[in-house]
């Protein structure tokens, strides 16, 4: 299984490592949204942004610490659709957090919830992100 | 929770027509991801501290997401690819991680 990503511009000028995907709203739709590979990030985090499009009532609230400080976030049920190198469709089904507030997360991240699950390779030099799990693999050459 | 983090389930799309609509919306939202990779420069420029969503390969800004995905229906009301971004104030460093 693969998920493939790129390197996007931001809005800063900065190419970061993202997979795009979509975000289950309250009334089936899916939202799409641009999740930042964030290998340091212990959770899934939605913006602001797709929160807001999102619709959905938080089934509680929980503290996040990052490099400003701690943040109060919500905790949401949804599922995120990533799709796969063969064009098929996943569902990642569980519990997110989000911050409601526009400035506190300019881009959703996909945290080692989602990204633990998976080899996840970040090589900007080799202008590659994706997450590989069985049946496929990497390996590590020295030429 | 396994291992600190919260469990999460994965299911393989198997509906032929689920499939085919989520594919349909994802080469809309890749068109429209395409259309902002080429303007990039301009409209983060132009918009700081606003949101924008793209739409029919075509921009929209609002104070809210929901204001500019309102605009973009408007004039877009088939294309279920289009995507809303905040564009911070601040034009700084960024640690994500959290």
């Amino acid at each position: 299984m693969r998920f493939d990503g790129e390197w996007y511009p931001c809005d800063d000028g900065v190419v970061r490592p993202v997979v795009r995907g979509e975000v289950l709203a309250f009334d089936g739709e899916w939202v799409p949204a641009f999740f930042l590979v964030d290998t340091g990030a212990d959770r899934t985090v939605l913006s602001g942004a797709v929160f807001a499009l999102i619709g959905l009532s938080p089934i509680s609230t929980q503290t996040l610490g990052g490099v400003g400080g701690l943040a109060e976030a919500v905790v949401i049920d949804t599922q995120i659709r990533l799709t796969r190198e063969t064009g098929g469709k996943v569902l990642f089904h569980g519990q997110f957090s989000a911050l409601p507030a526009l400035e506190a997360l300019d881009i959703s991240v996909l945290g080692r919830d989602v990204t633990g699950l998976f080899a996840a390779i970040v090589d900007h030099a080799g202008d590659l992100v994706c997450l590989l799990g069985p049946p496929h693999r990497y390996d590590i050459r020295h030429e | 929770m396994k291992n600190g983090f919260p469990v999460l389930v994965l299911e393989e799309v198997q509906d032929p027509e689920a499939l085919r609509r989520a594919r349909a919306q994802r080469a809309r939202f890749d068109r429209n991801a395409a259309w902002l990779r080429r303007h990039a420069s301009e409209v983060y420029v132009r918009h700081r501290g606003k949101c924008i969503c793209v739409a029919g390969e075509d921009l929209f800004v609002g104070d809210t997401p929901a204001e500019a995905r309102a605009l973009a229906r408007s004039e877009h009301p088939e294309d279920d690819g289009m995507f809303v971004q905040y564009i911070p104030c601040e034009n700084v460093p960024r640690v994500y991680a959290v």
